[in-house]
């Protein structure tokens, strides 16, 4: 069906062919929302949401000029996620997970 | 001719010196030769052998002088009392032009024989010693000795007479019937007093203040009390103020004229004191009429008067703020109507402007004015209508800006509307709510931003920078964010167009429509967004769509989800089955209903809320916007039910082949602004509490008040919460177990670490 609906636009643009569908969709306009793929929206480090920039970002952003997203997220192998900031911090003192306790090595960041 | 010292004859040199010196006195013709050598006389006496004659020439020299003047004080006073001043003047002007040059006559003798005796100036500084101070009989220069004889031979016997002859003189002058002739003479006679002392290190002006400006300060003061009163009995205040303030000018002109210009502020202070201090309170009560009625002219006149005393501002200071304030609240009191917003903004504004000029223009811009205004601007846009409504401003400013920032038919150009957005930030600096307008504003921008509505990207961004000017950083934040996200989303759908070329290259097929994306933050966008009741069916014809989107999109970043925003998404339907073809824009709810007729005539409710995956309510809503635009048809006719059938209405007709169909969940009921107003309020709950726990950490104990006094210090920026409300945060946190009340005291508070 989806196909059909494609061919038809096509030949629609084309303009001599008349069309059998009664609608023809020309223009989508979308919204949509991001956020980290996360299981839990607040890190468990600075307590802030995860979307927003961590506690010590947010100090410091006075300077800084727009909502830059510096302030990335960061997954361990556990698949606990936390802000990149706090999580640097908190490696100097404690290799491990704060949630889990397993040894903390990062699985992936986000971009 | 010989410098060196020779024994000299005094009496035969002080004979032929002493004529020289009457002639140099009366200023008769002196040839230089003989100055010459007069002047060699008086050095070959000072330095004569054996013994310097310098005391003796000084001594014979002031008899000289002393008979010189009281001869002169015969003559003087020989005139009567018509032509005294006139004698004396004249006297006065020969004799102090002699002593001049009598002065420079005798310089060896004023400079190598009186300097050296003369107390220094350290000494007259810091206390001379009492011997010197005892002994005042201490030889002075020939020009002082003279002045000073004048002083005690001249001045003293005549200065009763002088004195009230020169009051009368200026009392002439004040009535206006001095002639010019006279004016030099007063001058002249004033200045001698001042100029007779003048050589003295301290208190120079002792004899003038004393047997001159003291009696003429208190005739004076008489004078304008009298003036004063006079005029009080035969004309209103207006006349009264412009009189007094022509007779200050005047007096102030009659200062420089006569009087050494040390007594121009006392002369003020007296004036100052007769004819205002006097009747303050009745020019007060005067005051409070002429601020009702606006009497800008007599205001000007009142101001000048009033400013240099203490407290003769702030009556009316205090009662321009209530004249203002009700104004104000006069001026937004009435307001009704579609756009009162507008009218709000713009009556504040012009109330503002008002009375800004007039400060301007009447009391010169004074700040204690100025602030007098703000305090009243503030007083009114915060104006509660009812104890328990919140003040509006802060949602009518937001709408205010909205209306000036939408795409709008409306013919204002863009410089006007730029004007018009940076006047709005005066009445923005008085709303105490800023909050709540930073809440509203959000919303509005976000609308803007993502139905395309904004008139000018520029203008909007030059707007959050006046925000940010005004409140900081913080308070834009947030809307930086947006601006953000959509240059971002600009950037992405450009790169996704492109990169759908390439593979196009390879044999990957086309989308088939124009698709733009807008990806938010989220977080960062105000969209209070109905959870949606299960999964929503995408209509097939988007599906290749959003699949090819979100794979470019995790292509491009790592660890994010997308989340399809479909109230807000919108699209373009070509309608074929009509007789001609309709564009309509239709929201992604209303596309996929309209899209499922493509396989069917007619379609039940029910049927058609089980195809998209959307509760019967929600449909329900679309329906009503379908139908109301009359796209789709119902049977049977009423209320919508499960069982309705819905079948497209096959006879549409509209004038304009391009249309938009008002989304359901777009318009703007009342209760989006109590929303707005209750998530405020929890986020002050949050920030209150926030700043007790901030305070009372770095504080450890605190009194009640003080504590409340801070908080309110520290939300002053961006809100004025009230107490109640800042009692109850205290109490939360006294349950949260942040805080504790002490023991010793019911009002205190010390900090639970």
């Amino acid at each position: 069906m989806a196909e059909s609906v494609q061919d038809n636009v096509e030949r629609g643009d084309g303009d001599n062919v008349k069309t059998e569908n009664f609608f023809t969709l020309k223009k989508w306009n979308a919204v949509a929302m991001w956020s980290w793929d996360v299981e839990c929206d607040t890190c468990a480090i600075c307590r802030v949401q995860v979307m927003d920039a961590c506690l010590r970002c947010q100090a410091e952003s006075k300077k800084d000029f727009y909502g830059k997203q510096d302030c990335v997220v960061v997954w361990g192998e556990c698949n606990h996620s936390f802000h990149y900031c706090c999580m640097s911090l908190w490696v100097k003192q404690n290799n491990r997970c704060p949630l889990c306790q397993q040894e903390w090595s990062i699985q992936r960041m986000g971009k | 001719m010989s410098l060196k010292p020779k024994r000299v004859d005094f009496s035969q040199t002080w004979d032929i010196l002493q004529q020289t010196v009457k002639g140099v006195i009366t200023l008769a013709d002196v040839p230089r030769s003989t100055w010459n050598d007069r002047f060699t006389d008086v050095y070959s006496l000072c330095v004569a052998y054996p013994e310097p004659l310098a005391d003796r020439l000084y001594d014979e020299t002031k008899h000289f002088l002393d008979d010189h003047v009281s001869e002169l004080l015969l003559g003087v006073s020989k005139q009567g009392d018509a032509s005294l001043l006139q004698a004396y003047h004249s006297a006065w002007t020969e004799y102090s032009q002699g002593i001049d040059y009598l002065h420079q006559l005798y310089l060896y003798l004023n400079q190598q024989h009186i300097k050296k005796q003369k107390t220094t100036e350290a000494e007259i500084i810091y206390g001379a010693s009492c011997a010197a101070a005892a002994d005042y009989q201490e030889q002075m220069e020939i020009g002082e000795l003279g002045l000073d004889i004048w002083k005690r031979k001249m001045i003293t016997p005549l200065k009763e007479s002088l004195v009230s002859l020169l009051l009368a003189g200026i009392h002439g002058d004040r009535l206006g019937k001095a002639r010019h002739a006279t004016t030099d003479v007063i001058c002249g006679v004033i200045q001698s007093f001042v100029r007779v002392e003048e050589y003295k290190k301290k208190g120079q002006l002792d004899l003038y203040q004393q047997i001159f400006e003291e009696p003429f300060l208190e005739d004076s003061g008489n004078f304008y009390a009298r003036e004063a009163s006079e005029l009080l009995q035969k004309s209103d205040v207006s006349y009264y103020m412009e009189q007094v303030s022509w007779r200050f000018s005047q007096e102030e002109l009659r200062c420089q004229k006569f009087l050494h210009s040390s007594s121009a502020p006392k002369v003020r202070q007296c004036c100052q004191e007769k004819m205002v201090a006097a009747h303050l309170s009745w020019l007060h009560t005067e005051a409070d009429v002429m601020i009702e009625n606006e009497r800008r002219r007599d205001l000007s006149f009142l101001y000048p008067l009033l400013r240099p005393l203490p407290s003769g501002l702030a009556p009316l200071i205090r009662k321009l703020t209530a004249h203002i304030t009700q104004q104000g609240l006069r001026a937004i009191g009435t307001l009704q109507g579609d756009n009162v917003h507008t009218q709000f903004v713009e009556s504040m504004l012009d109330v503002h402007t008002k009375y800004y000029e007039l400060i301007k223009a009447v009391f010169k811009g004074d700040q204690a004015f100025i602030s007098a205004l703000d305090k009243a601007c503030s007083a009114v846009v915060n104006h509660q209508p009812a104890s328990r409504q919140p003040a509006r401003a802060a949602e009518l400013l937001a709408k205010y800006c909205d209306s000036l920032l939408k795409k709008s038919s409306r013919g204002t150009t863009e410089g006007d509307v730029e004007e018009k957005l940076a006047r709005s930030i005066t009445v923005f600096k008085y709303v105490d709510d800023k909050d709540v307008f930073q809440k509203f504003y959000a919303r509005m921008l976000a609308k803007r931003l993502i139905h395309q509505q904004s008139q000018s990207m520029d203008a909007e961004e030059a707007m959050i920078d006046r925000l940010k000017q005004a409140c900081g950083y913080e308070f834009t934040n947030k809307l930086h964010r947006m601006f953000t996200d959509m240059s971002v989303s600009a950037d992405l759908n450009t790169k996704f167009s492109s990169n759908l070329r390439e593979r196009e290259g390879q044999g990957q097929k086309q989308l088939g429509i124009g698709f733009g994306v807008y990806v938010l933050q989220a977080g960062a966008w105000p969209l209070g967004l109905p959870p949606a009741p299960g999964p929503f069916h995408v209509p097939q014809q988007l599906e290749q769509s959003i699949q090819a989107f979100e794979t470019f999109y995790h292509a491009q970043f790592s660890g994010r989800k997308l989340t399809w925003l479909h109230p807000l998404c919108q699209g373009e339907l070509k309608l074929n089955y009509l007789k001609r073809p309709y564009l309509v824009t239709v929201q992604t709810y209303q596309m996929a209903l309209l899209l499922l007729f493509e396989q069917c005539d007619t379609l039940p409710c029910k049927e058609a809320a089980m195809s998209l995956g959307v509760s019967q309510e929600q449909l329900e809503k679309h329906v009503v916007s379908l139908i109301d635009c009359k796209l789709l048809k119902k049977s049977p006719d009423g209320e919508l039910g499960e069982e309705t059938t819905l079948m497209l209405n096959l006879d549409y007709s509209n004038k304009r082949t391009k249309f938009r169909v008002t989304a359901a969940l777009q318009r703007e009921g009342p209760q989006d602004a109590e929303t707005t107003h209750r998530s405020v309020d929890h986020d002050r709950k949050l920030y209150l509490q926030a700043a007790i726990v901030r305070i009372m950490k770095s504080r450890k104990l605190l009194r009640h008040n003080q504590l409340v006094q801070e908080v309110l210090g520290q939300s002053k920026i961006t809100f004025a919460p009230s107490i109640g409300m800042i009692k109850k945060c205290i109490e939360a946190l006294i349950d949260k177990q942040y805080i504790e009340r002490t023991a010793n005291s019911s009002d205190e508070y010390s900090y639970v670490a």
